[in-house]
């Protein structure tokens, strides 16, 4: 019989002295650094896109979204599901500029959702990325029907109402006043829509167009056109001009005299374009979505103007709301979903609800459009506050039935819903 | 239809006596410095918030100042950075105009937002005049005869005076204009203070018209492109006809076939260089060839 030695062949594990230190060392950095790697990983900022205008004719207006989608991501500290959150702001020069930056958004940052899309051809051109990337987005300004119509998809929502409950809203008023209209739109979606939703409800209920001009975007002149409105003596002009464009149309049809002889009216104006008008020139009928006046604000909505003023020492303007809510119902979601999954995001987006008044507003499931009231406001006859331009006439559809029946059943809608 | 076509030629001249005072200051800048000046635009923006700002501050008249202290700040601006690129590629020319013109709208959105501002005409220059079928404002008015007292003075102050002779030979002579004993920088300084303070004052003149913000350089800048372009780089003659004969066929586009209105320009530009490359007036400059 062989006496086992300590010199034959190993047959399990060696440990050495090296092997000791290493495994040691091992153990040590998996009690103590470990938990520090972990931890930086935890730290990593989850990154929100937003792609609002810095440059061209609607960054008056980008302004004000932007600052109210930070504002958003302030009142939670800058922090989400525990982690640091950052907003990433990238331009939208033109509709191709807007398609790049999602792209950059998506591929370069890695965010988990986006916010913007100030003009409907920003917004559509942003949706495809969206659509394509399968990266949740809201669109918190655009209003073309398309968005949440034909062009929809499960990644995208939007918060403005569209063009058709605007003009449903607002159409009845312009027809009290008279029945010739006069329709003078911009030569993009929101414009055409426009021009399609007034001409049918005015041919439908016995009135006529009188005449229609399409305008390019970034207008400098408009007294050709205002000469041909008056030459055409329409009784009311309906207007589809947005931001800068409208502030300059306003400007020229009170120096050209038109101011109070021919009513002109608009749909989802802003408090911006009014308050470059000035005194003087501003006049007209308008929806707008939101104004910081309204006694009927929630309390959040209350705070957030609250915050507003006293970070920018200004009143917060329909447009500061809707970049906040825009990015407020995006955040609000990935808590929801606990995960910045887009599939969860999507699905939390989906059931999100946000209480204003008697109703609870959110996105529709068929086709993500958020539902809610307008406003109906004209313009004070005298204006002693340079910014408070508004006199506001009703918050409009009155019941909870009602605002259903504006935005159109899941039967009417030309969405066709994609699945994740 | 005649009348209508009467009051939409009057109302195009408007426009296009607002775009040649824009475009005046740049081809001259052209001309004289051989600087693609991309931020004249900017200066048409400054001069526009500087009256605003004036205006409020101190009331209308006081805006009149904008002009002046538009053309002072490009006075400035010539001395620290645009005297540095006489003589280099063009291209740092166009890149760093180009970057004078985005740091000027930061600027300008820093100090006044960017939400557009107010500014109106005054209450002297409210209302319109009627002649038979035309139709025109008492701002337009003031605006068309300013603008031609103001062109007839530069072109009088070009030909009759002294300094206006040194400019016309500098503009084509820079090197024999020194070798005369004339201090050339000076007179660089000042070619671009005027064509500054004449961008200034479009946009003192604009900005009850137009939408004063941040941005409205690129809605002056375009347009004086084109017309520097059309009538010929670097000639004053150019610049009159081309930006009348921009401001009409605009005003009559929007008559006819309105959604054109915005490329009617660009087609009048591509017609025109089609049959003439130079321009209307454009000369050969040896300086540039």
């Amino acid at each position: 019989m062989t006496e086992p030695t300590s010199k034959g062949p190993a047959t399990g594990p060696r440990v050495g002295r090296r092997g000791l230190l290493l495994g040691a060392t091992s153990l040590v950095a998996s009690r103590l650094g470990m938990p520090y790697i972990g931890n930086a990983a935890a730290a990593e900022p989850i990154k929100i896109g937003m792609i609002w205008a810095k440059t061209g004719s609607i960054v008056d207006q980008a302004e004000y979204l932007a600052q109210g989608g930070m504002l958003a991501l302030e009142q939670r500290n800058n922090m989400l599901l525990g982690r640091p959150a950052e907003i990433v702001w990238l331009d939208e020069p033109n509709p191709q500029g807007a398609q790049q930056s999602a792209e950059r958004l998506v591929g370069e940052q890695k965010v988990v959702g986006m916010v913007g899309g100030a003009l409907s051809s920003f917004a559509l051109a942003i949706s495809s990325v969206a659509k394509k990337a399968k990266i949740p987005y809201v669109a918190a300004n655009a209003a073309t029907g398309d968005l949440t119509g034909k062009s929809c998809n499960k990644y995208t929502f939007r918060l403005q109402p569209p063009v058709d409950v605007h003009a449903r809203i607002l159409a009845p008023y312009c027809a009290s006043i008279g029945k010739k209209w006069y329709l003078l739109t911009a030569s993009y979606a929101f414009g055409q829509d426009i021009k399609r939703a007034f001409t049918d409800y005015i041919t439908a209920n016995g009135g006529t167009v009188v005449g229609a001009d399409e305008v390019p975007v970034g207008t400098p002149d408009y007294s050709s056109f205002i000469l041909k409105i008056r030459a055409a003596k329409p009784d009311v002009v309906i207007g589809g001009i947005a931001a800068s464009d409208l502030t300059t149309f306003l400007k020229q049809w009170n120096e050209l005299g038109m101011k109070g002889k021919i009513p002109f009216a608009e749909i989802s104006v802003g408090n911006t374009d009014l308050w470059g008008v000035g005194p003087e020139a501003a006049d007209g009928l308008y929806t707008i979505t939101w104004w910081y006046k309204n006694p009927d604000n929630s309390p959040e909505e209350q705070a957030m103007a609250a915050a507003y003023q006293k970070k920018y020492n200004r009143p917060a303007a329909d447009k500061a709301w809707m970049g906040w809510l825009g990015m407020k119902s995006l955040l609000d979601s990935i808590e929801m979903a606990k995960s910045t999954e887009p599939a969860a995001i999507v699905q939390a987006l989906e059931a999100w609800k946000y209480r204003r008044g008697d109703m609870d507003i959110g996105y529709r499931d068929f086709d993500h459009q958020m539902t809610g009231r307008l406003l109906v406001a004209g313009i004070h006859p005298k204006i002693t506050d340079k910014w408070d331009y508004f006199d506001v006439k009703a918050e409009l559809p009155k019941t909870p039935d009602d605002v259903a029946k504006a935005f159109g059943t899941k039967a009417e809608s030309a969405c066709k819903m994609d699945s994740l | 239809m005649l009348d209508m076509i009467l009051s939409q030629a009057v109302n195009g001249l408007v426009l296009g006596f607002l775009y040649v005072l824009i475009a005046i200051g740049l081809s001259i800048i052209f001309g004289m410095l051989g600087i693609v000046n991309f931020a004249h635009g900017a200066f048409f923006a400054v001069g526009a918030y500087l009256a605003y700002a004036l205006g409020k501050e101190f009331g209308w008249w006081a805006a009149l100042a904008a002009p002046l202290l538009t053309g002072a700040i490009g006075v400035v601006v010539e001395m620290v950075l645009i005297r540095h690129l006489y003589g280099k590629e063009p291209l740092l020319g166009l890149i760093l105009t180009f970057a004078l013109a985005l740091l000027a709208e930061a600027v300008l959105r820093l100090i006044f937002g960017g939400a557009p501002v107010p500014f109106a005409a005054p209450k002297f220059l409210a209302g319109f005049v009627e002649y038979g079928p035309i139709l025109i404002t008492k701002y337009r008015l003031f605006v068309l005869v300013t603008t031609a007292l103001v062109l007839v003075l530069f072109w009088a102050f070009l030909a009759y005076t002294p300094y206006g002779r040194i400019i016309r030979a500098g503009s084509r002579d820079p090197e024999m204009v020194g070798l005369l004993g004339i201090n050339l920088p000076i007179v660089f300084t000042g070619v671009f203070g005027i064509g500054c303070l004449l961008a200034g004052l479009g946009g003192m003149l604009a900005a009850p018209l137009w939408t004063i913000t941040p941005s409205m350089a690129a809605g002056a800048i375009m347009p004086a492109f084109v017309i520097v372009t059309i009538g010929g780089l670097g000639s004053f003659l150019g610049a009159i006809v081309a930006g009348l004969l921009v401001g009409i066929t605009t005003a009559m586009t929007i008559q006819f076939q309105p959604e054109w209105s915005g490329a009617a320009m660009y087609v009048l530009m591509a017609a025109i260089l089609l049959i003439r490359p130079r321009g209307l007036f454009g000369e050969r400059w040896e300086r540039f060839e």
